[in-house]
């Protein structure tokens, strides 16, 4: 019985895997090309709420013109993307254009995901569409008048979307075009690197030079010395791209976190050095605060700003700043000391900051429970001056506004 | 399955890898003399050394640990300078409720290890981050010098 048996499942196998199994492999990896694309274009950051379920939307956008809500893009018939065709799809990366003829608002990066390939769009649907559906509305959104009328984005598209698909620059080699793609397409980093136009369109000449997004600044990726990456070697480049940290170069903090725990640690080696390639050759913008040396100035003259940090981030920090016991905590040398307007380094003190990494939870939490403004801002400062800047910046005020515009948080991960 | 050189003892554990350290140590390995205070590395009382450097178990992946040497406040008494440093807080009193002194007596311990004779300003950074809510700090300061001059 066994020999007949065993040949019965060989002959079984060479009938009949060659056909089913090569049409399965088709949709499995058409699911899995759209699974990675997912993660280059970092979906489900913008589409998912805190704490709900990934891609059924309803994550809050507050702009200057009122807040809009991410959309459910899980399978769902009613709420989810689950009726599109593809071409309604591809009409809506490349237009920006939904199913039923509605504009999207340009939050939705279309103007960069107009440069993905027909076939890439698609590949994403598969993954979406192979997702468990999930019943979700996101909340309605609050814009006032006229930015409530979708129409009008038509004419924000005719200045603001190119509508067409990418074009590899035969001057340039493999790996540049392949980065050209990922950064300006899917991974749409100009949406918070690049300044706006007064329609809050990308301003294209000042391509990558840094700009403030929802309070936290996108540093400048140019490569200029002083101000953007020029200083950079690559492996740092790498390193913080895949991990969110480079020696001398701090650690990766807000909505850049984000980015890097969802959609650049999970991308395949060749891809960010791919990534790497291409930001090289960002021509430099002076934009934006200038890099600093990595080794720790002279002791601040500030002796409430000294004691705070020996009491309140020394622990983690450690006095040289090197950090203790993971890289992630490593303040000597980064952009975020060096601010003049200190953005960052308000908000990481009043919000905290957190990253999912391969070696664990790396985060710190909002300092605003347990300190004053007064307290804060000479931590602030002091941390400026010994791995920044020469003389800090920060007032109380500016860590009473991010104190009022977020509101305390618990500490994590006893929470 | 893990192999952790712990006090100079290979122990085999079956562990996650982002298992904290400070968890193996008490939880799995039964040594309780390492405390638990915040889980944060906020407060200093599971500090350990990793290849004599002061960590915070609590936030230390077991898996990260790849073969180096840990040491703990069961065996620091073994080595020079964590016996000079458990003479000195017996000699001065240092402890009063004692839950953060194991932290304390470690991180205190890598400190001579690095700087033989610590200046104030030493021992205020090397001790940052390791809490005492009973206030011992002067008296730690106090022994940590006298610790030095042994």
């Amino acid at each position: 019985m066994r020999v007949p048996s065993l040949f019965v499942t060989f002959a079984l196998l060479t009938f009949a895997l060659p056909t089913t199994a090569s049409r399965a492999d088709t949709l499995s990896d058409r699911i899995a090309d759209g699974e990675y694309l997912a993660r280059a274009a970092d979906c489900v950051a913008c589409h998912t709420a805190p704490g709900g379920k990934p891609f059924a939307g309803g994550r809050a956008f507050a702009l200057p013109f009122g807040v809009v809500y991410s959309p459910n893009i899980t399978p769902d018939a009613e709420t989810g993307i689950g009726r599109y065709s593809d071409d309604e799809w591809v009409d809506m990366l490349h237009k920006g254009v939904a199913r039923d003829g509605k504009h999207l608002y340009p939050v939705m990066p279309y103007a960069e995901y107009t440069l993905m390939s027909r076939e890439d769009a698609l590949a994403l649907k598969a993954y979406l569409m192979s997702r468990e559906p999930v019943r979700a509305t996101a909340p309605k959104n609050t814009l006032g008048f006229p930015f409530n009328q979708r129409w009008t984005m038509v004419f924000w598209n005719w200045f603001n979307n190119p509508n067409r698909r990418f074009v590899a620059d035969q001057t340039k080699s493999a790996a540049y075009n392949r980065g050209d793609y990922l950064v300006n397409g899917p991974g749409h980093c100009g949406e918070c690197h690049t300044p706006r136009t007064f329609m809050f369109g990308l301003k294209r000449s000042k391509a990558f030079a840094g700009e403030v997004q929802v309070g936290w600044r996108a540093y400048n990726l140019t490569s200029d010395k002083a101000s953007g990456l020029g200083n950079w070697s690559d492996d740092q480049l790498f390193q913080y791209l895949s991990t969110g940290q480079a020696p001398g170069r701090g650690p990766a903090s807000g909505p850049m976190a984000e980015a890097v725990e969802h959609s650049l640690s999970q991308l395949k080696a060749d891809d960010v050095k791919a990534i790497v390639t291409y930001l090289r050759g960002v021509p430099a913008l002076s934009d934006g605060p200038p890099a600093v040396s990595p080794e720790p100035a002279a002791a601040s003259p500030d002796p409430l700003g000294a004691r705070l940090f020996a009491q309140a981030c020394a622990g983690c920090h450690l006095p040289s700043g090197s950090g203790r016991q993971s890289p992630w905590a490593a303040l000597a040398g980064s952009h975020t000391a060096a601010d003049p307007e200190g953005t960052n380094l308000v908000q990481v003190l009043t919000q905290g900051s957190e990253l999912h990494t391969k070696d664990g939870l790396m985060f710190m939490h909002a300092f605003t429970g347990a300190y004053t403004d007064d307290e804060l801002a000479a931590i602030a400062n002091y941390t400026q001056e010994r791995f920044g800047l020469k003389k800090g910046s920060i007032s109380p005020a500016m860590i009473a506004k991010q104190r009022t515009a977020n509101p305390d948080k618990p500490a994590k991960p006893s929470s | 399955m893990k192999t952790l050189n712990i006090n100079g003892q290979f122990h085999q554990v079956d562990v996650p890898d982002d298992m904290p350290l400070l968890w193996v140590i008490r939880d799995v390995l039964g040594m309780t003399g390492t405390k638990f205070g915040c889980g944060i590395a906020q407060c200093g009382a599971c500090t350990v050394h990793v290849d004599g450097e002061a960590v915070r178990s609590c936030l230390y992946p077991v898996g990260t640990l790849d073969g180096k040497r840990v040491v703990t406040i069961e065996a620091v008494g073994g080595t020079p300078n964590g016996a000079k440093i458990q003479k000195a807080w017996l000699d001065r009193e240092v402890v009063q409720c004692g839950y953060c002194q194991s932290g304390q007596i470690m991180s205190a311990t890598a400190l001579l290890d690095r700087i033989a004779k610590p200046t104030d300003a030493d021992i205020d950074d090397a001790m940052s981050g390791n809490i005492c809510r009973c206030g011992t700090y002067v008296r730690i300061r106090d022994a940590i010098h006298a610790a030095a001059e042994v």
